[in-house]
């Protein structure tokens, strides 16, 4: 959903008009001493003639008033909304949703020490909030912002509380760009859409323009566009919602950022480098390929940073067992380790079939103290290891924490781990710049669930920079043997989420073929199907044989080894570069090293010298 | 109206509500099997469809999933089943009981249209929550088909408006877990199941775990009945060699029909 925009400070019958054809959500109304405060009749005539269907809600803004005026105000303008932007307290709040049935009231939070605290005390009592400016002689109203960083707290409070929040003070046209990069539910506009002392409704239109394009998934049921939910047994529901719950406001709490910071940087390794690639770049031609190094992480791929978030939420949600899936053992490494650094005890479900391929990571799996169950159901591989971790989850729900390690699954999952995992674009946005002085014209990621791609891609998403994902084609896209799940599979639901799928004509779902064992998913994080079907993210497809021969180039070129699955974004890189000039730059999530993979390289490539 | 919505069944007492495996381990076997339970004293049944992530089913009703599949067991195929069973003489209610993702890549629009072909009165999705059901519930109701929803012991404030849903029965889950045999029960479903008839009129079906007579009786005291699954089909999975074999099915068609008959006698 976009973010919801209040015009506030309508002061004739144009305005209301210019505002509702510019189309806000909200109309703000004066009722305090002010420049622009109204007369309650006047409302009623300006707004009389709008559409009664879908019309913008109705917003009277009170500054500590008399209940018996701000009830006669609300019946004379017709109100939807009181806004008590004064001292009034949840008592007053309370007392006046009683005595206004069917108008609900927003109180204003001054952004200042003890703000959340003060939303709390309004838990129950508010309908809404709005946070404004607070200045020495004034309750807001004075154009100026404040610092835009504490936004996510307010609004994750008031996720939490289940209401909506608006930002006010000092937004315009001007300045709107960089406050939508906190992800703010609503915006509370006044003078940024002045001209002198009048309304301008080219500045209302800019203004709507500019939140039109904002991204701001998953919806409050949890979908991606048409993607995502969650399609699980009943058993579940509560567990997804708690989880939900706790999510918002664990994470939220400055103990569990500074704990996880230090985690993040103590014990994983980061930030991670970004690091220029000349040799890969001569031999490419065009762009100038820089390699962002989550393969230098603490276990060796990107997977640790959703590994360890998740272990420190369920370790704060007091629950004593972990329990992950895997595939090629890669999360379950990162799992088991996280639950051997915090003290938690950890099964990980792997198919038989992967456990025969992938038996050093089992053994490094059981060394660090975590039980490996041996999935025989199905196909015996991570499809079906997954259903047996939702199993045993179903089974155990109340001291079980399941720690999924893609952005897959029922909602929260996908947002969750996209979450956890958007540290590796926000770095790179930082060190882009300090590196280049610029952004990438393109990055690239690989993608088999797909979280190293969203951590990625993010907080670059409507930036410009172009963004692709790559799937792996297997041994070729004409073949039946690829994972190209977005390339060639069809709508369904597996485990948990409504996405795309590898799948036969009766819904079963089968194994997809990739070399690399992180990429033969046959599903897709929701997010992605969304990405790619509304066009804000291209994705390509890669053979293995393109891949194995990205994986020796960057061997030898820049003594790297990469994991087999990120040798699929090098490759599109091999195919890419060319296309840009040499001003241009390409960033590559070099997701994970190759040492797990040296078995496969050397079975694929015969151990030869070249 | 459909056979579940019917006085017949919505106010009889001690309900008893069979689910077995379709095409397990050929559709004509199942057809046959439908009938027999029919004759055993079964109120409606539970009609499943193989598919390839059952993740609300253990292991017992994951294998008669495999059996199904490989004589060609699928939603068609489920569909096609019934109306035989139809004419074989089974007039009970039949539930289609199906994961989400094959009624996609059917169509749901498709799939109504079949099942009231095929003689169905309900359908019961496991891996579709309240939430997301809000559309195919009203389809279904438009058709005259019973969207059967399930609560579960960790349902706790999402009961009220899922048993307010309820059309046909609902399906009470006595414990937390996948589908298969349990040993005991929690002392808390009596209150659960009370709560619930307080917010519906529909029967209240308990299921998951129910394997024994006495668990039957049970169930059939404290709820409007029970709904037995694994251990029928675990029979059946015995009998699989039998039943392939046209010379000996009927006997062992017999022979799970006494099973269920000793399950639910008094």
């Amino acid at each position: 959903m976009r973010p919801q925009i209040k015009f506030c400070g309508m002061r004739s019958k144009k305005d209301v008009v210019n505002a509702c054809s510019a189309g806000a959500d909200y109309l703000g109304f004066i009722f305090a001493p002010s420049k622009r405060r109204v007369r309650p009749e006047d409302v009623c005539e300006w707004t009389a003639e709008l559409p009664q269907n879908n019309r913008a809600l109705l917003t009277g803004v009170f500054v500590d008033e008399e209940e018996t005026t701000i009830i006669q105000t609300a019946k004379t303008a017709g109100l939807d909304i009181i806004q008590c932007h004064g001292n009034e307290t949840s008592v007053d709040v309370h007392a006046m949703k009683t005595a206004l049935s069917g108008v609900q009231v927003f109180k204003t939070i001054h952004h200042e020490s003890g703000a959340l605290l003060r939303m709390k005390e309004f838990e129950n009592a508010a309908d809404g909030f709005l946070v404004d400016t607070k200045t020495e002689h004034s309750m807001g109203g004075t154009g100026t912002a404040f610092d835009w960083d504490a936004v996510p707290e307010y609004s994750e409070e008031a996720k939490r509380q289940g209401v909506p929040i608006f930002i006010a003070g000092g937004i315009t046209a001007g300045n709107a760009d960089e406050l939508l990069k906190y992800h703010p539910w609503g915006l509370d506009i006044s003078s940024g859409i002045e001209t002198g002392d009048e309304k301008d409704y080219r500045k209302m239109v800019t203004i709507m323009k500019k939140t039109a394009n904002v991204y701001a998934f998953p919806d409050e049921l949890g979908r991606f566009g048409d993607f995502g939910g969650k399609y699980v047994p009943e058993t579940l529901m509560y567990a997804l919602t708690q989880l939900e719950e706790a999510y918002h406001t664990i994470t939220a709490e400055e103990s569990f950022k500074a704990e996880l910071q230090q985690e993040l940087k103590r014990y994983a390794g980061r930030p991670t480098e970004i690091t220029y690639a000349g040799s890969l770049t001569e031999a490419y031609g065009g762009a100038q390929i820089y390699l962002k190094r989550e393969d230098l992480l603490h276990t060796g791929a990107h997977k640790i940073n959703n590994a360890l978030a998740q272990g420190l939420l369920a370790k704060k949600m007091g629950k004593t067992e972990i329990i992950a899936e895997t595939g090629a053992g890669q999360h379950g490494v990162a799992t088991a380790t996280m639950a051997a650094r915090f003290g938690l005890s950890c099964k990980v479900f792997m198919g038989a079939e992967d456990m025969k391929r992938q038996e050093l990571n089992v053994f490094r799996m059981r060394l660090l103290g975590a039980e490996v169950l041996e999935v025989q159901s199905g196909g015996k591989t991570l499809k079906d290891a997954t259903n047996e971790a939702i199993r045993h989850w179903v089974a155990n729900v109340d001291t079980t924490f399941y720690l999924i390690g893609s952005v897959v699954g029922p909602h929260p999952y996908p947002m969750i781990v996209r979450n956890f995992q958007r540290v590796i674009g926000d770095e790179s946005i930082r060190q882009m710049e300090e590196i280049c002085g610029k952004q990438p014209a393109e990055a690239v990621a690989c993608v088999g669930g797909g979280s190293n791609a969203m951590g990625m891609f993010y907080p670059y998403i409507n930036s410009g920079v172009r963004l692709t994902g790559i799937e792996a084609a297997g041994k070729g896209m004409d073949t039946p043997d690829h994972a190209a799940t977005l390339s060639k599979g069809r709508k369904g639901v597996l485990h948990g989420a409504l996405s795309y799928l590898i799948q036969d004509d009766h819904g079963n779902v089968f194994e997809p073929y990739s070399i690399s064992a992180g990429l033969d998913y046959p599903g897709i994080g929701p997010e992605h199907a969304h990405l790619r079907d509304s066009g804000i993210v291209n994705y390509e497809a890669v053979t293995d044989d393109e891949a194995m021969d990205a994986l020796e180039d960057l061997c030898r070129l820049e003594g790297i080894l990469p994991a087999i699955e990120t040798a699929h974004a090098l490759a599109y890189v091999k195919r890419a570069a060319k296309s840009y000039s040499e001003d241009d730059a390409l960033l590559v999530c070099l997701s994970g090293r190759g040492d797990k993979d040296v078995h496969t390289i050397q079975q694929v490539l015969g151990g030869a010298d070249k | 109206m459909n056979r579940l919505t019917q006085p017949g069944f919505q106010t009889k007492d001690a309900l008893f509500v069979p689910y077995m495996m379709s095409g397990d381990p050929t559709m004509d076997a199942s057809t046959d099997i439908a009938v027999a339970l029919q004759e055993a004293g079964a109120d409606a049944l539970e009609w499943g469809v193989p598919f390839s992530d059952p993740l609300a089913d253990g292991p017992v009703i994951q294998e008669a999933g495999k059996r199904a599949q490989k004589t060609g067991g699928n939603l068609p195929q489920a569909l096609a089943g019934m109306k035989e069973a139809r004419k074989k003489g089974l007039h009970i209610p039949a539930v289609l009981f199906t994961y989400v993702n094959p009624v996609l890549t059917y169509g749901v629009e498709a799939l109504i249209h079949d099942m009231k072909e095929s003689g169905f009165d309900g359908i019961l999705i496991p891996d579709l929550p309240y939430e997301e059901s809000t559309d195919w519930r009203e389809k279904f109701l438009e058709n005259g088909l019973s969207l059967v929803p399930l609560i579960a012991p960790s349902s706790q404030n999402r009961t009220e408006k899922i048993s307010k849903s309820a059309d046909g029965f609902l399906y009470y889950v006595t414990s937390l877990g996948v589908t298969g045999e349990r040993t005991s029960f929690s002392e808390k479903i009596a209150d659960d199941i009370a709560a619930i008839q307080n917010f519906t009129e529909v029967p209240v079906l308990a299921g998951f775990g129910i394997t024994t007579n006495e668990h039957v009786r049970h169930f059939q005291s404290i709820a409007d009945g029970a709904i037995v699954g694994s251990a029928i089909v675990k029979e059946i999975g015995k009998e699989e060699e039998a039943l392939l074999d046209s010379r000996t099915r009927a006997d062992a068609v017999k022979r799970i029909k006494s099973f269920v008959e000793a399950l639910i006698s008094y």
